[in-house]
């Protein structure tokens, strides 16, 4: 195993990610990095096994890349002018912070199913109190303006609203889907 | 890990799935973990963490529990 390749290709996919907010595709991958599609797949594999990234199974189909997320999810993240979408609630925050970036997350809350909306600004986390709000630096990907929140009931500051984590550290990885 | 808006919600996520309670954080928490965790992710020369450097961010984020322990 050519472990330079290796990172190569970790680099690659995460830039990718950034750049565009969706996974390249292997063959995005071994034309970058200029290998052929058979060792791109085998690296892929590598790099799925060391828990650098997650393929889809029995695919070569990127599905996460923590923060990144390779298919739509709940966990909305408008930064540098695209969306993003995050793997889960610990994710929708490690974007901006991938990405230095200020940003505007949309969460769905599971069971109640509120809508929230957070802003990052200057490394700062706030909950919107409303929808009225101005977000200059992101306007070209928001959401239209007259989207409402689902819940009429004030929404709790970043101290009060909350992420489980369903399993200890030690299980994190026998079902990520379900972590 | 999942959103919620109070300690009822997640209760009820946990009783209508039949699983056990896992760690709470707030989102102010996990915010200031993500800084620890995710800073470094986009740098090209990241090659992962080992399971002894994620416990000493866990702990840098006053993460104390056996929870995050392996």
């Amino acid at each position: 195993m050519n472990n330079s390749l290796l990172w190569q290709v970790r680099a690659f996919v995460y830039k990718h990610f950034a750049e565009t907010t969706y996974a390249p595709s292997i063959e995005d991958t071994g034309r970058h990095v200029n290998i052929k599609l058979e060792e791109a797949g085998t690296l892929y594999k590598e790099l799925h096994k060391r828990h650098v990234f997650f393929l889809e199974p029995e695919t070569l189909t990127i599905r996460m890349a923590n923060p990144f997320s390779g298919i739509p999810t709940d966990f909305r993240v408008h930064a540098n002018g695209k969306t993003y979408f995050a793997n889960c609630a610990w994710d929708m925050l490690g974007i901006p912070i991938a990405l230095k970036s200020d940003a505007v997350i949309e969460a769905v809350c599971t069971e109640s199913n509120d809508t929230v909306q957070l802003e990052i600004k200057n490394g700062q986390i706030t909950i919107n109190p409303s929808n009225n709000v101005t977000l200059s630096d992101c306007e070209g990907s928001l959401p239209p303006k007259s989207e409402t929140l689902r819940s009429q009931q004030p929404l709790p500051q970043s101290d009060m609203l909350l992420v489980h984590f369903p399993l200890p550290f030690a299980r994190w990885y026998d079902d990520l889907l379900f972590t | 890990m999942l959103l919620f808006r109070s300690e009822e919600w997640i209760e009820r996520w946990c009783k209508r799935n039949h699983l056990a309670r896992g760690e709470v954080l707030s989102v102010a928490q996990v915010w200031e973990l993500s800084k620890l965790w995710y800073h470094d992710h986009l740098a090209v020369d990241y090659h992962g963490r080992t399971v002894a450097q994620a416990e000493e961010i866990f702990k840098r984020a006053g993460l104390t529990s056996a929870f995050w322990y392996i």
